[in-house]
């Protein structure tokens, strides 16, 4: 998937977890966890939290509560500072995704790095498709590129933040092939649809969930997934390597973390509860409805994937020109 | 006719016993949560939501959906008797409905605010059922160009028309303004007036703004009055507290206005509900006889925002249920507990799930007329309230707006903000300058501005964009026409003839 570049802080970390193995009969919970989200109720953090939290109970498989805590604000960075602030508490944690490794790099505000906290357990990644309209021109990503090419910088994506994972793609996409088009963000996913929809921009690279109906009932095309291996759910959707654009695929990882000096103790005992709760049948309904990938990683690996994420994310902003601060 | 025949077979899921109960348990429970300031309906909805794993998707969504338009219903009744908005989309209604608790008729604003917001939301439903899928595609027609020109008429509409002093309102303005850039950039992600705090990457949130500048300056103000020994009015007997067929009458264009404006904001992904009652506000006040009465306590600042708050849930429900797009955040959290029940939100919704598709629609007719029952009882007791003392009610407003801000996002700086916000208001009323153009601005002007960067990002740095396409020209052009209005009285003379021909 990506390149192993073991990072110093993921090795010691490995180490850690490594000479621990009884660790996990030492931290057992006696008073209600906390499970902090950087979005607010209905955001994909928050929902992602909360099907979690089902999961569990529905399974039980926590002795005691876990309770959400909506840090909202800055893109991630409130819900980080939260969680610095309370080195080496054993009952809270927390759901990161990419933005928590990229908002750390650009804002002189968010200061605390995904590389302070401690790995926990991989849970999804969440895979991508290029859509555009179904009466575009562009029936393949080739003829995509080949117009975008014939018209530099005329050709629009609607996506969210320079920052997130979609303006991710499509920098990788256009280093790749020396196309060039315009990304212009909107806040919000129903708003980016319906600039497509509307024709008011020619292309996007969205989640499979939030585009599934759009394609199915014939409003969008999907040229290519952003994916290594063609998904269940979209069978005759060539991946980005098959439709000839052989790229790096920018997953969109979530998964859980805790506060920085978490005790060995608690983290084995998470990465134990974690990996039960993928396996439970409510935690596999919501990762099949939402068209995720179940991809589990212990402390170590999650730990080694950051890093390694971090300095992929590190150099593809640079070369977008956007202006790293750390 | 498809319709009829969905409509049918809706009644007959939304009225099976079980179905009524939870559409009475959503409404009941959304009403509580409109009156508490802070906790929204997105926040309880996410809450509730694991309960209604195992209820099966129709009962689920009737009762879900019920928090969602019942929280516009209660999120009046703060704003009335209090001035402390009880939801972002209440907010404009403190402005006309605290003056007329001033006044005495706290149980005539609450009464109006529950019947329009009865009228409208109907009619916004109705809207829904008829013509859902002609109306999405409108919606798609808009794009960046036509926010920016629906922004800028907003803006237009009420600054110009609004209080003694112009300077005075576009300081105030220009104040809003600056407040909604303060956060992180979205274009850029580099951070604006954030002074190396990391609480403020996000932004200011609005419903701080509003309670700060509202209830905790009104209660500043009040002190320094010295109103310890006056208690507001509140007449005896049940006539006196219900509103007057006069103040009904006042009010007929402003449920029709409510409506529709409600309803066509309610369709746009890019526009909530308390833009949608800003711009009826505008609207109601542009097109009076007396616009100079807006803000003193007059039936038709309550009547026109609370329907268009309302007409906007049957708008915001059509790209949702017809594209499977939420326009904001409490229908996107709809929209994902549909996904949870199997149920795939889109264009095929309509066919593959007639029982909750028609369920949920008819479950509204429905609910409102259970809110309009629910409420307008509880109006002669709510307005009992502002018998209670001084003493007692304002430590009891601060800790309400405390405690509303802190849920914002459960962040203390939040709290801190409240107070900097309560003292501006205080200050801005000691100097007489007008505090809804500060509101205004903080609501329009982020979206006017990201509208803006779209547009040109779109036209590579173009500004014929914005006048090249119809919708859009043809608002920048009522904007500048109201704009010019006040420069031309025999314009504005003409214009109130015609309306004084109509009504």
């Amino acid at each position: 998937m990506l390149a192993r570049k073991m990072a110093p802080a993921g090795l010691a970390l490995a180490l850690a977890v490594a000479g621990t193995p009884a660790a996990h009969a030492e931290f057992r919970p006696t008073k209600t966890l906390e499970l902090v989200v950087h979005s607010g109720p209905g955001g994909g953090n928050d929902i992602l939290g909360r099907a979690l939290i089902a999961a569990i109970e529905d399974a039980k498989l926590s002795p005691v509560r876990i309770q959400i805590n909506n840090k909202v604000g800055g893109g991630g960075a409130s819900a980080a500072a939260y969680l610095a602030e309370k080195k080496g508490d054993p009952n809270v944690i927390g759901v990161f995704t990419s933005v928590w490794v990229t908002n750390p790099l650009a804002q002189a505000e968010a200061n605390v790095g995904i590389r302070e906290l401690t790995p926990i357990s991989m849970l999804v990644l969440e895979p991508a498709v290029i859509v555009v309209r179904a009466d575009s021109p562009y029936k393949t990503m080739k003829d995509l590129i080949e117009g975008a090419k014939a018209n530099p910088g005329k050709l629009k994506q609607s996506g969210g933040s320079v920052l997130a994972r979609d303006a991710v793609v499509r920098q990788v996409l256009m280093s790749s092939t020396g196309a060039r088009w315009a990304f212009i963000s909107f806040p919000s996913g129903g708003e980016r649809i319906s600039a497509l929809l509307g024709g008011h921009v020619d292309m996007m690279v969205i989640e499979p969930a939030e585009a599934g109906e759009l394609i199915r009932s014939g409003k969008l095309r999907a040229l290519a997934q952003v994916t290594d291996e063609r998904l269940e759910q979209f069978k005759e959707i060539p991946t980005l390597k098959e439709a000839g654009i052989d790229v790096p695929t920018v997953p969109q990882p979530r998964g859980i973390l805790g506060p920085p000096g978490m005790p060995a103790d608690a983290v084995a005992y998470y990465e134990e509860l974690l990996a039960k709760a993928a396996k439970s049948p409510g935690w596999q309904k919501f990762v099949r409805d939402n068209l995720l990938q179940s991809v589990v990683l212990k402390s170590k690996e999650t730990g080694a994937f950051l890093a390694d994420y971090e300095s992929q994310m590190r150099a593809i902003l640079t070369q977008a020109g956007v202006k790293l601060v750390r | 006719m498809d319709v009829i025949n969905g409509l049918a077979h809706g009644f007959g899921v939304a009225l099976m016993p079980v179905n009524l109960m939870w559409c009475f348990v959503g409404c009941f429970l959304g009403t509580i949560v409109g009156i508490l300031p802070g906790l929204g309906p997105a926040a309880t909805i996410a809450m509730l939501m694991p309960l209604t794993y195992g209820m099966g998707p129709a009962s689920g969504i009737i009762m879900l959906a019920g928090i969602y338009y019942g929280a516009k219903y209660g999120g009046s009744t703060t704003s009335i008797l209090l001035n402390m908005p009880g939801e972002s989309s209440s907010v404009v209604t403190c402005l006309d409905g605290y003056q007329m608790a001033r006044r005495g008729r706290a149980g005539a604003a609450l009464g109006i605010a529950a019947i329009a917001s009865f009228i409208a939301g109907s009619f916004g439903i109705f809207a829904l059922t008829l013509v859902a899928p002609p109306i999405a595609a409108f919606a798609l027609s808009f794009s960046s160009p036509e926010y920016f020109a629906l922004m800028f008429l907003g803006l237009a509409l009420v600054v110009l028309l609004s209080g003694d002093s112009l300077i005075k309102g576009l300081i105030a303005l220009l104040i809003g303004l600056w407040l909604t850039s303060i956060g992180t950039d979205l274009f850029t992600t580099q951070s604006r007036f954030t002074f190396g705090q990391s609480s403020l990457l996000g932004g200011v949130d609005f419903m701080i703004v509003a309670i700060g500048v509202f209830a905790i300056a009104e209660v500043l103000s009040s002190i320094k009055a010295g109103e310890e020994t006056q208690v507001l009015p509140v007449p005896k007997g049940l006539r006196n507290l219900l509103p007057s067929m006069a103040e009904l009458k006042a009010c007929r264009f402003a449920f029709a206005n409510g409506s529709i404006t409600g309803f066509i904001i309610g369709v746009l992904p890019g526009a909530g509900s308390s833009i949608a009652s800003f711009i009826s506000y505008g609207i109601e006040k542009a097109v009076s006889k007396h616009p100079e009465k807006f803000g003193t306590g007059i039936p038709e600042g309550v009547a026109a925002p609370e329907g268009a708050n309302n007409a906007d849930t049957g708008g915001a429900l059509v790209p949702l249920l017809t594209l499977g797009i939420p326009g904001g955040g409490t229908t996107a959290i709809l929209l994902s507990a549909l996904v949870l029940w199997g149920v795939k939100p889109g264009p095929l919704m309509m066919q593959d799930s007639p029982d909750v598709f028609w369920g949920l629609v008819a479950s509204l007719y429905i609910g409102n007329v259970m809110l309009l029952v629910l409420n307008l009882p509880m109006v002669p007791l709510f307005a009992q309230i502002l018998r209670i003392p001084v003493y007692i009610l304002h430590p009891l407003i601060f800790g309400i707006s405390i405690i509303g801000a802190y849920s914002v996002s459960s962040n203390l700086f939040d709290i801190g903000l409240l107070a900097g916000f309560g003292l501006l208001g205080y200050v801005m009323s000691v100097l007489k300058y007008p505090v809804s153009p500060l509101i205004l601005g903080f609501v329009l002007g982020d979206a006017m501005e990201r509208a803006l960067r779209q547009s040109l990002m779109m036209s590579q740095g173009e500004l014929s964009i914005l006048v090249s396409r119809p919708i859009s020209a043809a608002m920048l052009v009522i904007a500048v026409l109201i704009l010019l209005s006040p420069l031309l009285p025999r314009f504005r003379k003409l214009r109130r003839d015609a309306i004084a021909e109509e009504g």
